[in-house]
């Protein structure tokens, strides 16, 4: 048996491995992210990296291997040598401390800005709506938004969605933040805008796992790249190395082929 | 390029391009209902003084209100069953599918009439007693002959409401379909259960998408409801062809029946925009 993993880790993934019948996304994927760590997740379409974000809070099943966020085993328990899947409202009070970003926002459309921000105080953690809503305005606040508060998402640009998008999954105070390509549904611009969100969060001592594309984003904010590639992890180098002088042969490929796109 | 640099053009008025073809025609349309208002205003096949002694006798207003009411609480009730039957539709599990998807297939594919003949005629055939009782408790709940208790109305309600049931089902699923995935994923990464999602994300967008398919449904029903006349139950249409099989006056109580249909339909109409008001889609 493994022994569990440290407690100070903000996420450990021990083996872990994602497949649905015969179609792989990856195998034996192993790495640590301490507290307060930013980590890109790189690799080229296709390498498993969104499923991988999807498998830390349970909205993907693993099918081998364990996750653990700070030390709680994610969406199992541990019984006499089997993993036994937990309960809807079990899994659901782990996700609580799981923040999630997605590319394409995914904001409740019938609720505005500042609601979105409240859902999750509101209806998962049953604090006041008044609470709920001072908390919503700080954060809105502190992504730029606060003017935007009574807006619909679909009265707000893409950027500005995003922005909600991460207020509302900070309002959960989440210990680990995943953030599924935040930028790559955005003009360069927009794109900016969200980029000095996450750089602050970072700044802040945010612990986040970014799948990106997005090469400002893995360079200026992430201390560490994980490159993913081939079903697995093919190289885990802090950031400044991975992009100065990258290990592995296929991650030269791939930044050799960035370069040229760019 | 500055104001400048551009010559000065002096204000010309624009003058659009006639649209001739579709005044010419709009023209011939007129003249065709023209034509067939002046013929049967000739022809004297309505007498409007008997319309006017019927429309709001208290039979006819009665077998209106009766309308109405069945048409109503059908749908109240078919809206509970599609939401069931969408939810189990959706659930993934197969067994609720097949069960479903069966009662849709059934349902929806067999004429609203029969269903209610059945309901009325054969029901009591098959089940010639009702007996229902409670445990704990000594006199049983009911204990009568089915015909007794499966009245004209009642068997109209649970035909109108299965039938419109298997419809409401549909439109309901493809309410919660329309809900996209990113939403629902979204929900759940913040950690509300599946209840939560499904009451605070799912339904109030789903409800919004449904409304005008709904308000066309309740529409329907109300017409639907003349189906019943045909059990014997007092509505608009049985109460009017009681009347004009006494008096011979069928065009005239025909129109008095129509003239409480198109009420019922704006007084539908009416609340389907006021409901859209209240519930934008965003
Ligand atoms: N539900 C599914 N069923 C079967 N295969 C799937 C499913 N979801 C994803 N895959 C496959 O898993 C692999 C990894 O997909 P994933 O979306 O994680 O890649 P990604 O690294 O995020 O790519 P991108 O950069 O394009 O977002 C792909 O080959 C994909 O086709
Ligand atoms: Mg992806």
């Amino acid at each position: 048996m493994s022994t569990a993993p440290e407690q100070s880790h903000a996420v450990s993934m021990v083996g872990v491995s994602k497949k649905w019948g015969a179609v792989s996304a990856f195998t034996d994927v192993t790495f640590d992210v301490p507290q307060g760590e930013v980590v890109a997740l790189l690799g080229p379409s296709g390498a498993g990296k969104s499923t991988l974000l999807r498998c830390v809070n349970h909205l993907e099943t693993i099918s081998a291997g364990r996750i653990y966020v700070h030390g709680d085993l994610i969406g199992y328990r541990l019984e006499k040598e089997a993993l036994y899947e937990l309960t809807d409202a079990d899994i659901s009070r782990q996700r609580q401390k799981i923040g999630m970003v997605f590319q394409h926002f995914n904001l409740f459309k019938h609720m505005t800005a500042l609601q979105n921000v409240m859902s999750g105080p509101v209806h998962v953690l049953k604090r006041s709506k008044a609470e709920a809503a001072e908390l919503a305005l700080d954060l809105l606040d502190k992504v730029g938004l606060k003017a935007k508060a009574g807006a619909y998402p679909s009265e707000l640009s893409g950027g500005q969605q995003q922005r909600v998008a991460i207020a509302r999954a900070l309002a959960m105070r989440p210990r680990v933040l995943l953030l599924d390509e935040p930028t790559s549904a955005l003009d360069p611009e927009l794109a900016q805008e969200v980029v000095e969100t996450i750089r602050r969060l970072a700044e802040e001592g945010q612990t986040m796992l970014i799948a990106t594309h997005d090469m400002s984003l893995a360079r200026d904010v992430a201390d560490r790249v994980i490159f993913m590639e081939g079903g697995g992890l093919a190289e885990d180098a802090p950031s400044k190395d991975f992009f100065t002088a990258p290990k592995s042969e296929r991650a030269r490929q791939f930044l050799a082929r960035l370069l040229q796109a760019h | 390029m500055t104001a400048a640099s551009v010559p000065s053009i002096p204000d010309l008025p624009i003058i659009h391009r006639r649209r001739w073809g579709s005044w010419v025609l709009g023209a011939l349309a007129l003249f065709v209902v023209a034509s067939i208002v002046i013929a049967s205003v000739r022809s004297r096949i309505l007498d409007l003084s008997v319309v006017g002694e019927y429309i709001f006798s208290p039979m006819i207003v009665m077998g209106a209100f009766n309308a109405l009411v069945l048409g109503t609480l059908a749908l109240v009730i078919a809206s509970i069953i599609g939401f069931v039957v969408a939810l189990m539709r959706v659930s993934g599990n197969p067994i609720l599918v097949a069960i479903s998807a069966t009662y849709v297939y059934l349902f929806r594919g067999t004429p609203m009439l029969i269903q209610l003949v059945f309901w009325f005629n054969a029901v009591p055939i098959m089940f010639p007693n009702i007996y229902l009782a409670l445990p704990f408790m000594d006199a049983p709940l009911i204990n009568a002959p089915t015909t007794a208790v499966v009245t004209p109305f009642l068997a109209a309600l649970a035909g109108l409401s299965l039938a419109e049931g298997a419809y409401m089902g549909e439109i309901i699923r493809g309410g919660i379909l329309a809900v996209d995935k990113g939403q629902r994923a979204a929900a759940t990464a913040l950690g509300m259960t599946q209840l939560k999602v499904l009451s605070q994300v799912i339904i109030p967008q789903a409800g919004r998408i449904i409304i005008p398919a709904a308000g066309n449904q309740y529409i329907m029903l109300l017409k639907s409801s003349s189906l019943a006349s045909a059990i014997g139950y007092l509505e608009l249409l049985r109460v009017a062809t009681d009347i004009y099989s006494s008096n011979f006056r069928v065009v005239e109580l025909l129109a008095v029946a129509a003239f409480w249909y198109l009420v019922m339909t704006a007084f539908a109409t009416a609340i389907q925009t006021v409901l859209e008001k209240v519930f934008p889609q965003r």
